[in-house]
């Protein structure tokens, strides 16, 4: 701004260009120091190094050291202080003093700085280096007298003393100081003593400034010829260097020096080239934002592809989740399914005993069906037939016939009563429900019981009964179904026997827990193969034969379902037109009484 | 001798009527005919019944057995019963087997069915069991008669009736105040079975109704009954007349 605000007044005010030259020297000055610090910094780096090995125990040293050596300022500060505070070594404090002086210096903190590098004690081995910092802080804080004795203290010094930088730096700076004070003929002699050395060492980035502070030294005495000399000495020095900075300030001098002497054109060319070394910075900095602005960008790249990544994981863990849940729900499915399948075939177990039962009972209710509807049918059918016959013969009065008809009558009927007796217990039987209670039974009264109801049907086939059972025996049996077995057998064997025959019931001692009896009749008998078939073990009844005289079998297998439940054995022996016999055993009471 | 007092409980008057002719025939007296519960209660309680025949459905319930449970709660009023039914209804016969001692005759039955029956259902009473059809003892006894079958019906003597019993062999002579009768039955067991306060061994083969001494001789060892009886006493048999003085 400052440039600009004189270029557009275009005076030729002195004291105002030799403002604009000294804000260029100071610029120059922190410039200058740049190749210095270098050499000082590896002389003295290595006797620190070397410090640091000595004290390998001091660790706070040796890392204030590592962070001093590779310019990490604030780490340095920081494990120099901890060694200040902890060490009491003197040599190491003094060490300490001078890199935590040379950090704050570098921080820009030049109080700071001032402050450690006093605390230097004068037996420091580099104790003149410390003066050297000492006076170029008191010049950036423009003490230029007290820059001055520092810098007249390193003068005196031999070159050989000082291996850390180059005298000429000194008279540099003592040329400033006194320029700076105005004190005009001693800064031409110290600049022109750098001159002299610099020319020797051939250093052309230093001795472009340096021609343009000795150009700015005559031109505020306005000794303008000489100054624009070495202004044009610093320009074309300039063109050899790549440093922007200093190419910058020797064109845009070269400007303010064209634009004072009037001659316009030149100055603007200057200008152009001022302005293009600007750009050149300025693109630099662009170039280094750009630079942070695509590092930043990249940055973000990178943020969005970890976001994309998170995305991705977290719906990589979604997709894991669902997976597990589905296989858990698959599992609780399949589980399930298994169960109700076992509990299907359970049920369909329980469904087909079930249905067993009932086939087995529908079967049993077919069975009594068929019976009742032949039969029963056919019995009741002849009662009537007999019925109508009688009432025919009433009409008639033939009373011999009457009689017989009456007799023929009740025979149907109780034919069809025993017939209906046996079709009920054995349903009964079948389903379960009939009542049985063994007890005591006298076998002689109930032998004669049944036989008082048969006494008809004997008298009428002149058969004669004999009961021989004796009358100590008691067995031990359910009473009716006892009575049953003993109607159906003596029924039976009414039926197969001839006029005149004889039926006998009696027992046959040879067992004192058993008691062994017998029918006996002496009829048609039977062979070995209805023997057979009466005595085979079906729940069923066995088909009817054509005969007449065969009968339903319902009456065998009752009898025989009965006396498995009283306990007992059924046998037949039977020949042929000579008799059969039935032998049954029942469980015997003895009785003391 | 008495007849058997029977009283029978059913509604339908034919099947009543059979029965009756039946029992009268065999020398039963049936004390009276019942139709329905209430007068079945009425007639036990004014008649000493012996026997009760009880048909199970009366008018269509099963009151038969409701009287039975009836008189089996009183204690000592009930007496012998056989249950009547056509029905092999098991539920029924569960119920009905509860009024124990259970005897049952199904229908129909034959005369020698239901003199088996009251014979039975006596015996299952009186807890003596294959009694009147065994060749050895024909006579159940209880506290207040003794049941004898002759031929094929029951008939009682009262206790109090008897004067004394005098055995012979498998037989026992029981001699009341008018009659004299044997029946069949092992001393030992009618000495068990009879009340041993009323009845006292005198002899080795006598039995006396201590109720009816009139008069005891000890000199000539001699006990005179009510209708002058005379029984002997013999020695081992006297220590019961040291109770009957301390009695007296």
């Amino acid at each position: 701004m400052l440039f600009h605000s004189n270029y557009r007044n275009n005076s030729r005010d002195k004291m105002c260009k030799l403002k604009t030259n000294l804000v260029f020297i100071l610029c120059l000055y922190s410039i200058l120091l740049y190749p210095q610090n270098q050499t000082v910094k590896n002389s003295f780096n290595e006797i620190l190094k070397k410090k640091a090995a000595q004290f390998d125990q001091e660790s706070n040293f040796n890392k204030a050291q590592y962070f001093f050596i590779n310019k990490k300022w604030d780490s340095t500060l920081v494990y120099s202080m901890k060694q200040l505070s902890s060490g009491n070594n003197k040599e190491l404090s003094d060490y300490c003093h001078y890199i935590r002086g040379n950090s704050f210096r570098q921080l820009k903190l030049f109080k700071e700085a001032q402050k450690e590098l006093n605390l230097i004690s004068k037996d420091f081995p580099f104790y003149y280096l410390a003066d050297k910092y000492l006076g170029e802080i008191y010049l950036e804080l423009k003490e230029f007298d007290k820059a001055i004795s520092h810098f007249e203290k390193l003068e005196k010094r031999t070159p050989a003393q000082t291996p850390d930088y180059k005298i000429s730096v000194i008279y540099q700076n003592l040329g400033l100081c006194y320029l700076h004070l105005q004190k005009f003929d001693k800064a031409e002699e110290y600049l022109f003593k750098s001159k002299e050395l610099k020319e020797k060492e051939n250093d052309n980035a230093s001795l472009t400034y340096l021609y343009m502070n000795i150009a700015n030294l005559y031109y505020t005495q306005y000794k303008d010829d000489k100054a624009i000399t070495y202004f044009e000495k610093s320009y074309s020095l300039s063109k050899q260097i790549k440093d922007f900075d200093k190419k910058r300030d020797a064109a845009l001098n070269m400007a303010v020096v064209e634009e004072n002497r009037g001659n316009f054109k030149k100055s603007l060319v200057y200008r152009k080239e001022f302005e293009q070394w600007k750009d050149s910075l300025t693109n630099q900095n662009k170039i280094w934002a750009l630079a942070d602005y695509e590092k930043k960008f990249a940055v973000a790249q990178k943020q969005k592809q970890i976001k994309v990544l998170e995305v991705e994981n977290q719906l990589k863990n979604t997709q894991r989740n669902s997976l597990f849940f589905s296989a858990i729900g698959l599992l609780i499915i399949l589980t399930g399914g298994v169960y109700l399948y076992a509990q299907k075939a359970k049920n369909s177990k329980i469904i087909l005993t079930q249905k067993n039962k009932l086939d087995q009972l529908n079967n049993t209710k077919d069975q009594l069906f068929s019976i009742v509807s032949h039969d029963l049918r056919s019995s009741v059918n002849a009662l009537k037939t007999s019925n109508s016959k009688l009432s025919t013969t009433l009409e008639t009065k033939n009373y011999d016939e009457l009689n017989q008809l009456i007799i023929q009558n009740s025979a149907i009927a109780n034919g069809a009563y025993s017939l209906l007796d046996n079709l009920l217990h054995w349903a009964m039987l079948q389903t379960k429900q009939l009542y049985f209670h063994k007890e005591s039974v006298h076998l002689n009264s109930i032998v004669q019981q049944i036989e008082y109801n048969y006494k008809p049907l004997l008298l009428d086939k002149s058969i004669t009964f004999e009961n021989s059972v004796p009358k100590n025996i008691f067995i031990l049996a359910d009473i009716d179904s006892l009575k049953i077995i003993f109607r159906n057998l003596l029924d039976n064997a009414i039926k197969f026997s001839n006029e005149n025959g004889k039926i006998s019931f009696y027992t046959r001692e040879n067992n004192s827990e058993y008691c062994e009896l017998v029918i006996e009749d002496n009829g048609i008998g039977m062979s070995q193969e209805t023997i057979k078939e009466l005595l085979a073990d079906n729940d069923l009844l066995a088909k009817k034969n054509d005969s007449e005289i065969i009968g339903t079998g319902l009456g065998m297998q009752l009898c025989k379902q009965m006396i498995k439940k009283n306990n007992g054995t059924f046998t037949i022996e039977s020949e042929i037109n000579i008799g059969t016999k039935i032998i049954l055993t029942f469980p015997k009471i003895t009785n003391n009484g | 001798m008495d007849n058997i007092h029977v009283l029978i409980i059913e509604d339908t008057p034919e099947q009543s009527d059979a029965l009756e002719k039946v029992l009268l025939q065999h020398n039963y007296t049936v004390v009276g005919v019942a139709r329905n519960f209430t007068d079945a209660l009425k007639l036990f309680y004014e008649n000493t019944i012996d026997i009760i025949i009880i048909d199970v459905f009366l008018n269509g319930k099963p009151d038969g057995i409701t009287f039975a449970e009836s008189i089996n709660i009183i204690p000592n009023a009930s007496k012998p019963f056989v249950f009547l039914t056509s029905s092999q209804d098991r539920q029924i016969f569960e119920r009905a087997k509860l009024t124990k001692p259970f005897s049952f005759l199904m229908k129909p039955f034959n005369e020698l069915e239901i003199l088996y029956a009251i014979e039975m259902a006596v015996e299952k009473f009186y807890d003596q069991i294959n009694v009147f059809l065994s060749e050895e003892q024909n006579t159940v006894i209880s506290n207040n008669h003794l049941f004898i079958k002759k031929k094929n019906a029951l008939k009682k003597v009262s206790t109090n009736d008897i004067l004394y019993i005098e055995v012979e062999e498998r037989y026992c002579n029981i001699i009341t105040e008018k009659e004299k009768f044997v029946i069949l039955i092992s001393l030992t067991k009618i000495n068990e079975l009879l009340d041993k306060n009323k009845f006292i061994k005198t002899h080795r083969n006598t039995i006396v109704n201590s109720d009816k001494i009139e008069e005891i001789i000890l000199a000539d060892n001699l006990i005179i009954l009510k209708g002058n009886h005379k029984i002997n006493l013999s020695d081992t048999y006297k220590d019961f007349i040291k109770k009957m003085n301390i009695l007296s």
